[in-house]
C-alpha cells in the first residue's frame, strides 16, 4: 500500500496505517535529526514531526511532492527552531575559498579513525553545509529533491556539497600528524 | 591519482560508510510508544467530538421534529369544518363497502339543502364549494356533506361559537 493510501487511512484513524507509515519513513527523518541536531534531539525531532503528520494529515498535497520530503519538512522546521537560527540560510560567502584545493590525502588514519573523524568534522560544519551533505551524501538524495527540502535552488545545493566537502577534506587534513597539508617528502 | 583525487575518493568512501551504518539507525523504541500513544489520544478525540456533532444534530432534529408536529397538527385538524352527511336519492339503498370521494359542486346546491351559502376561506366569490360524497361500490351516491375551508378568523369564532 503506497504512502497516499496509507495516509487516508490515518485520517480515517486507522492505528494500523499510522504505524506502517511511522515504520517506513521514521529511520530517514531520525538520521537528517541526528546529524543536524544531535542525538539528544533527534528523538524529539522524529517524534514532533509524526505528531504534526497525524495531527494535520489535510496539510500534506500529494501534487507538491512525495510524503517523505514532506515530512522533511517538518522535520526540518522543528530542526531549524532547535538549532536556534532563523533559517538554515548560508552563513557564508559562496565564493569564499576555504582551501580545499590544497588539501592532502587522506589514508594515513585507519578506517574506523576516519569515520569517526568525517562524522565528527560533518557536526563542525555550518548548518547549511552539514544539511546538504545529510541529505545528498548521508540519505543518497537527489539534488532536486534536497532542494526542495532545502528551499533553495539545485545549483545551490550542488555548490554547498561541493564546498561542504572541501571545508571536510581542509579538516581531515588538518587533524593528520604530522599534517599533510603542505608536508610532501623530498628526495 | 592525483592528491585531491585521493582525498575526494577517501571522503566519499567515509561518507558512504556512514550512510550505511546509519541506515540501520532510527529512533529509540520509547519515541514510537509515545507517537503512537498520542495517535490513539487524538484519533479518540477526534472519534468524541464527531459522536459529539452527530448527537447535537440528532437532538437538534428531535427538537425540531417535536416543535412542528403540534404545529402541524392544529393546522390539518382545524382547517375545515362540515355539514353531517346528508342522505342523496339513493341514500336508502344497502351498501357493502363504499369509498368518499372530494369534488367541487355548484354553491347554489348548498341551497337545495336547505343551507344558506357560507363565506369560505377562498372568499364569496367563488363558484363552487367543496362536498364529500359517498359512492357505494355500486357506483351509486349515497350521501353528501359540504366542507368549509376556515381561515384563522373562522378558527376563532368556532371557539367562541363552541364557548357559548
Amino acid at each position: 500500500m503506497d504512502d497516499g493510501a496509507l495516509l487516508e487511512r490515518v485520517r480515517r484513524g486507522d492505528e494500523h496505517a499510522f504505524a506502517r507509515l511511522y515504520a517506513r519513513h521514521q529511520s530517514a527523518i531520525h538520521r537528517y535529526a541526528l546529524h543536524m541536531c544531535g542525538r539528544a534531539a533527534a528523538d524529539d525531532v522524529v517524534q514532533d514531526t509524526f505528531v504534526a503528520l497525524f495531527s494535520h494529515p489535510e496539510n500534506y498535497d500529494p501534487s507538491r511532492g512525495p510524503l517523505l520530503n514532506y515530512l522533511f519538512g517538518i522535520a526540518r522546521h522543528h530542526v531549524v527552531k532547535r538549532l536556534a537560527i532563523e533559517s538554515l540560510i548560508d552563513p557564508l560567502d559562496e565564493t569564499a575559498d576555504v582551501g580545499a584545493d590544497h588539501a592532502t590525502p587522506l589514508d594515513v588514519v585507519s578506517r574506523s579513525e576516519l569515520v569517526a573523524q568525517v562524522r565528527d568534522a560533518i557536526q563542525g560544519l555550518p548548518p547549511a553545509y552539514r544539511e546538504a551533505v545529510v541529505l545528498c551524501e548521508l540519505q543518497e538524495m537527489e539534488y532536486a529533491a534536497a532542494a526542495a527540502i532545502m528551499q533553495c535552488p539545485i545549483g545551490t545545493v550542488r555548490s554547498r556539497l561541493h564546498r561542504a566537502k572541501a571545508m571536510l577534506t581542509a579538516k581531515l587534513a588538518s587533524l593528520q600528524t604530522p599534517p599533510l597539508a603542505t608536508t610532501r617528502p623530498t628526495s | 591519482m592525483n592528491d585531491r583525487q585521493s582525498s575526494d575518493r577517501v571522503l566519499n568512501d567515509a561518507l558512504r560508510t556512514i550512510a550505511d551504518e546509519d541506515a540501520r539507525a532510527g529512533a529509540s523504541a520509547a519515541v514510537e510508544a509515545h507517537v503512537m500513544a498520542e495517535f490513539r489520544s487524538v484519533a479518540a478525540a477526534r472519534r468524541r467530538r464527531v459522536r459529539a456533532r452527530v448527537a447535537l444534530l440528532a437532538a437538534a432534529a428531535a427538537l425540531a421534529i417535536a416543535a412542528a408536529i403540534p404545529l402541524w397538527r392544529s393546522q390539518t385538524s382545524r382547517r375545515e369544518v362540515t355539514t353531517a352527511f346528508m342522505p342523496l336519492t339513493y341514500g336508502g339503498v344497502p351498501i357493502v363497502d363504499g369509498h368518499v370521494v372530494r369534488m367541487e359542486v355548484p354553491r347554489a346546491s348548498l341551497a337545495s339543502f336547505g343551507l344558506a351559502p357560507a363565506e369560505s376561506a377562498e372568499g364569496a366569490a367563488s363558484s363552487t364549494v367543496l362536498a364529500d360524497v359517498i359512492i357505494g361500490d355500486d357506483g351509486l351516491a349515497r350521501a353528501v356533506r359540504f366542507v368549509r375551508r376556515v381561515g384563522p378568523r373562522d378558527r376563532q369564532q368556532s371557539i367562541e361559537d363552541r364557548q357559548r
